[in-house]
């Protein structure tokens, strides 16, 4: 299994890629600055409006509206990027830096209370995630809460402090967990804290800071291969991926501020 | 006038310029942009379990009323030499001093404040408005010079630790020819003019020449860079035989100590209605600053040997008279 | 001939009076602007092991080397409540060195091990992974070294460690010789009170 770099999106943003998510028809919405990007699967940019506060993550839900994550709050708009709806909570909704849906929630990250919070279409709280799950719940040290929902609903979700993806079901049990700690095999996540970031598509994609890479494993845990290595700053932390239908990869270097656009080159 | 007082005099106009001259350079900005940093660090609260963050140990520098001692303790040291010279003319109680001294600056402090190498502090704080000298520092540098300019060099006497450490190791010391002696006093406004250049330079290029030049720091410290050690024995080695060749040629505080013993009025004097002409003052005097009989007040280092050897004031004076037998002569 | 001795005398006095205004008037000059001790401090924003941009690089040891006093007055110091209490902390642990049957590296990065863990908080008797872990350096081993800094740095760590100098080891020369050796110019002079609050290090945004 191995991947080229397709395409690279930048010159796009000033100070900050933050978050970056793909639609079904293949467009790249990213977050950044204090704005949300729409490019084309060519890399040429549609849309962008601006958000009210800096945009940490981006998502788009499964009826095409854009949900951005920003701090202590989510800004819904649709896909012109008009404002539809506003969820404002300080205490639930901490640092906002990843968005996901299961068939009837939305799923927000929320760095302040270190958890991921399920709350319905309207807002209204259903459960927490992973808060003190067991013991110590996510231990985020690089400020950043990340997961992923797979096809059948299962949410994986980085815990880069035991450098493990863990798997949890919708009402917050936790079902299992992949990774290890490894500074020399390449299977294991080195560093301090590894995966920051996770998506999910056929296999579970992994990046990481500090030697940044991105990563493929299948969902039993076994390493399929390293996606790239070299092509990231050295400084990147906290690299935002997302997975399309095809199965191409999207990463925000933090740094450089672009998207990488990886694709599996067939065997 | 001679020709060395005429060339100590340029020495001296020559240096005083230079400092008027390079008043008016200022340092460059030394300011640091740091970034707002992002708190990412998980907090007490969130540690849980009665979790408190410890405090990061901040030492702090010397106690400022122990600085203030050492200032009150080098008054006190001057105070006790000026008595002890010119008062009681008592060598014995001069060399307890002069021991306590270099116990204390010497090897307590480890040398550091001292009023030669303040010289750079006071010239850096006259030139660079951003520097800002403490308030011991200043008076460690015109504490001795107030004395020097009633009483004369007192400081170097017992006080001064580099030159204590010299007085002590003095074994057999020999006369150095006049011309030489003034040829080699020249070097210490050369030193003078140097320091004084190289700490005017703005903040980075800066140069404490007095403090890396030192060669006592390391017995001070015991502990120092091998040469630097090696010269330090090498001047003790010759102030076995010179006399504290570092305070006669090199000492750039001497240099200004003997511009304000010139205006003393008390100071170490042979008085001439009582002295004996016998010169043994001038071979007990072991840096050449007695001339003629008389005292040459700007290279006096305070040692009170004329004192000691003189037998109308010394120990000759005091010592109980005891009969001797002349050979041949009757009993 | 009293006559010359009396204008001499009041000469003699006259001189040493001009000469004790000007050193009282350079003193209470420099008083008036006396603002306290300067001390010296590393400014960790130059100071090559914690400033941002190297990495992968020889952590930087001159703090150790050029000190004049044996036992470097320079020492690293863990800035607790930035310190991500990781469990696997890269300036305690040698991360490139084998895992062993822990989970944990089975090396540590300190030549002098002069860094203790310490699990705190919560503690899962059942999965060591899963605490926080406090990381103290112990000031009588520490030499300066700089080698837990440069790997606490950023992006691999969070940059809670830096090189700070200590005043009770510090002989606060006029003349800094650390300042002089150093390539980054990273050694300042501040008034205690500033040296003394903890650093602004540069940290990566979000």
């Amino acid at each position: 299994m191995q991947y080229r770099q397709v395409r690279v999106i930048a010159g796009r943003f000033r100070a900050a890629l933050r978050g970056v998510a793909v639609d079904k028809g293949g467009h790249i919405y990213a977050a950044g600055d204090s704005e949300i990007k729409v490019f084309d699967a060519e890399g040429a940019l549609a849309r962008n409006w601006p958000t009210a506060k800096p945009a940490l993550s981006v998502a788009v839900a499964p009826d095409g509206s854009v949900y951005a994550g920003e701090p202590g709050q989510i800004e819904i708009f649709d896909t012109a990027g008009k404002l539809i709806d506003g969820w404002r909570d300080e205490k639930l909704l901490g640092f906002v830096t990843a968005i996901g849906f299961t068939n009837d929630s939305v799923l927000a990250g929320d760095v302040g209370g270190r958890a991921v919070r399920r709350f319905d279409r309207h807002g209204k709280l259903l459960n927490t995630i992973g808060k003190d799950n067991p013991v110590n719940g996510l231990l985020i040290c690089n400020g950043v809460v990340s997961f992923a929902v797979d096809a059948q609903g299962v949410i994986h979700a980085a815990n880069p402090g035991k450098h493990r993806v863990e798997q949890y079901a919708s009402d917050g049990r936790l079902l299992g967990h992949i990774g290890r700690f490894d500074g020399v095999d390449p299977a294991g996540f080195t560093g301090c804290c590894n995966p920051t970031n996770v998506a999910v598509g056929d296999c579970l994609y992994t990046t990481e800071k500090a030697g940044p890479r991105v990563k493929a494993y299948d969902f039993s845990g076994k390493l399929l291969t390293i996606v790239a290595e070299d092509a990231f700053d050295a400084n990147c932390k906290n690299m935002s991926i997302a997975v399309d239908s095809s199965g191409r990869l999207y990463v925000a270097d933090t740094v450089k501020l672009a998207i990488f656009v990886f694709e599996e080159v067939a065997a | 006038m001679s020709w060395n007082r005429q060339a100590r005099l340029l020495a001296a106009a020559l240096v005083l310029l230079g400092c008027l001259f390079l008043c008016v350079s200022r340092a460059p900005a030394q300011a640091v942009p740091y970034q707002r940093p992002v708190d990412t660090a998980p907090q007490p609260g969130a540690i849980g379990g009665g979790y408190k963050t410890p405090d990061v140990q901040k030492p702090l520098p010397r106690a400022y009323w122990l600085q203030v001692l050492d200032v009150g303790l080098l008054a006190a040291a001057l105070g006790v030499s000026v008595w002890l010279v010119l008062k009681r003319r008592n060598r014995k109680w001069l060399v307890a001093l002069t021991a306590g001294s270099l116990a204390y600056f010497g090897f307590y402090r480890e040398g550091c404040i001292c009023p030669i190498g303040s010289i750079q502090n006071v010239t850096v704080a006259l030139t660079d408005p951003r520097y800002s000298i403490p308030m011991v520092v200043t008076a460690t540098f015109v504490l001795p010079l107030v004395v020097a300019l009633f009483f004369g060099r007192a400081f170097c006497g017992g006080v001064c630790a580099l030159g204590a450490i010299q007085e002590l190791v003095v074994l057999k010391p020999i006369r150095v020819p006049r011309r030489l002696d003034q040829a080699l006093g020249l070097l210490k406004y050369a030193y003078l003019g140097l320091a004084i250049l190289f700490a005017i330079r703005p903040a980075l290029a800066r140069d404490f020449l007095i403090c890396r030049f030192d060669p006592f720091v390391g017995f001070f410290r015991r502990e120092g860079a091998p040469h630097m050690l090696l010269i330090g024995g090498a001047f003790l080695a010759a102030g076995m035989f010179i006399g504290r060749p570092y305070c006669r040629y090199l000492c750039p505080y001497g240099a200004l100590l003997s511009w304000c013993t010139r205006l003393a009025r008390r100071g170490v004097t042979i008085t001439p209605d009582k002295e004996l002409d016998c010169g043994l003052c001038t071979g007990a005097c072991p840096y050449g600053a007695i001339e003629r009989m008389r005292a040459v007040r700007p290279n006096c280092f305070y040692c009170a040997r004329c004192y000691a050897y003189c037998p109308r004031d010394g120990e000759l004076a005091r010592a109980k008279p005891s009969l001797v037998q002349l050979p041949g002569a009757p009993s | 001939m009293s006559e010359d001795l009396t204008r001499r005398a009041l000469l003699g006095n006259v001189a040493r009076g001009t000469v004790l205004l000007t050193l009282a008037g350079g003193a209470g000059f420099l008083i008036r602007k006396a603002n306290g001790q300067v001390v010296w401090q590393v400014d960790a924003a130059r100071c090559l092991n914690s400033r941002l941009g190297e990495v992968n690089v020889e952590a930087c040891s001159l703090c150790t080397s050029a000190c004049v006093v044996a036992l470097s007055a320079v020492r690293a110091v863990n800035e607790y409540s930035k310190c991500g209490r990781c469990n696997v902390c890269p300036a305690y642990f040698n991360i490139t060195s084998a895992v062993d049957e822990h989970g944990l590296p089975s090396e540590k990065l300190c030549p002098r091990d002069a860094i203790t863990r310490k699990a705190i908080g919560k503690v899962d008797p059942e999965d060591p992974a899963n605490n926080f872990y406090e990381y103290a350096i112990d000031e009588d081993k520490c030499d300066g070294c700089g080698k837990c800094v440069m790997k606490c740095k950023e992006p691999l760590g969070l940059g809670s460690i830096t090189l700070r100098i200590r005043y009770d080891k510090c002989v606060n020369c006029n003349r800094c010789a650390i300042a002089t050796a150093c390539p980054q110019s990273a050694l300042l002079q501040l008034p205690v009170e500033q040296a003394i609050r903890p650093p602004e290090v540069r940290r990566l945004g979000l």
